[in-house]
């Protein structure tokens, strides 16, 4: 795990991803910090930082005495919001890396719809 | 937070350096600390202190609120595991470990048992006769399975393959997730234990130049690499740290992060941005010594800097300090 | 911020018996505080017996006295070097504080050193059952040493050794304290006023004095003035221990 994201920024969406193709179900247990540390091999402080992070967001909720849950609508609620980063986060630079080699937009969105098609279509 | 520790003006001059130079920290309980910096930098004296294995020159040194000199009820709760530790020359790992079953109050057997395993550790062989490897784990198990309130590991892995090593780190991780505790890992190997760890200390020169926590650190410095015109825009006004060329394309590395707004137009621009981690952070804060300092003139001078222990003076040259830790051990 | 309070005592007890688990942990040597004195004691007996046997077949027939007996006690400069050296530096990472191992260590020396003078009593007592094994060849039993009878001989045996052993100590610790220039300033230090006490006692033209003080005073009287000094011994190498860096 190296990217420029700070590391508990980083073990919040590996939550998250889980959550999101539905390995972890809404209400089920999450993985407790210990054993995101352990299997990570981060500092528990930084898991902390990560999950709490969840929390925060609504994400995660905690019982008392027994760990960490996932929130119902945590799935809805994440999938709101890489929606609304989807442009940051790949249209921006694909738009940059298009004008470095002499693609316009509609370039793009020629490309686009071709890779669209010749993908087999999601359910 | 509770801090189990606490160091003020710390200072220990041997007859010809200072290895420690008016040093302030406070350490805090159940956290695991690297404490990093060069060969000679301080580090093994500054343990050695706190475990009242050596005596300061100056200043003062507080462990469970107590001076831990000749002080069994604050000595009974530490251990520190040395690089290059004796043993008494008849002895085998076997009698190390009896002993410290017998003097750490909190040893755990099962544990010490499974790292024996775990290191494939003959039990019966003189450590004399131990491969430079097997003498660093016999430390390592001490350190762990003493579980002591505050264990000191300084540079505990040499001779360790990248495989014992991994034993140690993921040995260590699991019981202290376990067993919360205060660890204070010196290493070099920053890159192996930049994950491991929640508070930095480095210190170089005798002095503590960086007290932050691990995440804060590694967010400390940004690298910014491309048309070296351009780079250089977007450097001017903040403080570099380290600064490489080639041809036309530069390499900068600076202190702190660029937001939003900023980031974009240096991506547009046709800049690359990467991380600075710990490792090559603390490479170009510690560099001076071999490079003409440039990293470090312009890091001390400023205050806003991450020296927030407030203990760091702006840099003057000490007499090389890089021997005297090694020969007088 | 340039001092520190003392905390508040916290609920922590020193754990119980430290200073009798250094003495464990000294007898991890078995090399050195066993199976050597051992074979130093077995082999100066096996030597001296040899001699007698020797001397008694020349046609000799008066009381042999060896002073073979003196190398166990001797050697205990040897463990009192070797308990400093190999054992203080793990005695450290024991988190022991000096204190708790000087006085273990010195305890563990008396267990030696007792072992060894019973020894010489017992050997002493049959030397004095059988006429000296027959050929009147005494080994632990000295007559002046034994004047006081066997308690008082057997004080003298351990007295002996924590002397030796002390002297070893702290000779060690001045070593590795203060290097071998500061072990030789030392010795001649002591060399030196050896020297002045000769040159004293030869200008006071005070030999027979003291030579009548020492007959005197009997290995019982020396003993007793030896405990003292051992005492003053033991406590100049607690000093020089008590400020080494490990």
């Amino acid at each position: 795990m190296d990217e420029g994201k700070p590391l508990f920024v980083q073990i919040a969406e590996q939550v998250e991803a889980s959550i999101l193709d539905g390995s972890i179900d809404e209400e089920s247990q999450a993985p407790s910090t210990n054993e995101l540390a352990v299997f990570h091999r981060i500092n528990p402080a930084t898991a902390a930082k990560g999950v709490n992070m969840l929390v925060d967001k609504g994400v995660l909720y905690k019982r008392r005495g027994i760990g960490m849950f996932v929130a119902p609508g945590a799935r809805g609620l994440l999938l709101k919001e890489r929606r609304s980063d989807f442009a940051e986060r790949y249209v921006q630079p694909l738009l940059a890396e298009a004008r470095r080699i002499g693609l316009g937009p509609e370039d793009v969105a020629d490309l686009v719809r071709t890779g669209a098609g010749a993908e087999p279509a999601k359910p | 937070m509770n801090s189990v520790i606490q160091v003020r003006n710390l200072t220990k001059r041997y007859k010809d350096a200072l290895a420690l130079d008016g040093v302030s920290f406070d350490i805090e309980q159940d956290a695991i600390y690297g404490l990093l910096g060069r060969n000679g930098a301080g580090k093994t004296t500054a343990m050695s202190i706190l475990t009242a294995q050596n005596l300061p020159t100056s200043g003062e040194v507080r462990v469970f609120g107590e001076n831990p000199y000749e002080n069994a009820r604050v000595l009974s709760r530490m251990c520190f595991v040395r690089e290059s530790q004796k043993y008494p020359d008849d002895a085998t790992p076997r009698h190390a470990f009896a002993a410290a079953r017998l003097f750490f109050p909190r040893w755990d057997q099962g544990l010490a048992d499974e790292l024996i395993d775990d290191f494939q550790l003959p039990l019966k062989r003189t450590i004399k006769k131990l491969s430079r490897g097997q003498l660093s784990a016999v430390g390592v198990i001490i350190g762990l399975a003493s579980r002591a309130e505050v264990t000191f590991f300084d540079e505990p892995y040499l001779g360790l393959d990248a495989v014992a090593r991994q034993i140690f780190y993921d040995r260590l991780l699991a019981d202290y997730a376990e067993v919360p505790r205060t660890i204070l890992l010196s290493s070099h190997l920053i890159d192996e234990v930049s994950n491991l760890i929640e508070r930095v200390l480095l210190i170089d020169d005798g002095r503590i130049i960086m007290d932050e926590s691990a995440d804060d650190a590694r967010a400390l410095a940004t690298n910014v690499v491309g048309d070296a015109a351009a780079v250089e825009r977007v450097v001017n006004g903040r403080e570099v740290i380290h600064r490489e060329g080639l041809g036309r394309v530069a390499s900068v590395t600076f202190l702190g992060r660029l937001d939003g707004a900023e980031r974009a137009a240096v991506v547009a621009d046709g800049l690359e941005l990467a991380p600075v981690s710990l490792q090559q952070l603390i490479v170009r804060l510690t560099q001076h010594r071999s490079a003409g300092r440039p990293g470090a003139d312009g890091f001390g001078s400023n205050n806003s800097g991450p020296d927030s222990s407030g203990t760091k003076s702006p840099s003057t040259d000490t007499s090389d300090a890089d021997t005297q830790e090694g020969s007088l051990r | 911020m340039t001092t520190l309070d003392s905390g508040a005592a916290l609920q922590h007890q020193v754990p119980r018996n430290r200073m009798l688990n250094v003495v464990r942990l000294q007898f991890v040597n078995t090399q050195t505080f066993i199976w050597v004195p051992a074979l130093v004691l077995g082999g100066s007996w096996v030597l001296s017996m040899m001699i007698f046997w020797i001397i008694g077949g020349a046609g000799v027939t008066e009381v042999k006295a060896g002073g073979g007996s003196q190398a166990p006690l001797w050697y205990f400069l040897a463990i009192g070097i070797q308990a400093m050296t190999m054992t203080f530096p793990f005695s450290q990472a024991m988190s022991l504080t000096r204190r708790e191992f000087f006085l273990g260590s010195l305890a563990a020396a008396s267990v030696s050193g007792l072992g060894m003078s019973l020894v010489f009593v017992l050997l002493g007592l049959f030397e004095q059952a059988t006429g000296g094994y027959g050929i009147n060849g005494y080994f632990a039993y000295l007559d002046w040493v034994w004047a006081a009878g066997p308690f008082a001989a057997g004080l003298t045996y351990l007295t002996a050794t924590l002397f030796f052993f002390t002297i070893g100590f702290w000779f060690a610790t001045i070593f590795k304290r203060f290097g071998a220039l500061g072990l030789t300033t030392a010795l001649l230090a002591l060399g030196l006023a050896l020297i002045g006490f000769i040159a004293l006692v030869t200008f006071q033209e005070a030999w027979p004095a003291v030579v009548k003080w020492f007959t005197d005073t009997g290995a019982l009287g020396l003993t007793l003035w030896a405990i003292p000094v051992t005492g003053l011994l033991a406590a100049g190498s607690y000093f020089t221990l008590r400020r080494m860096p490990a």
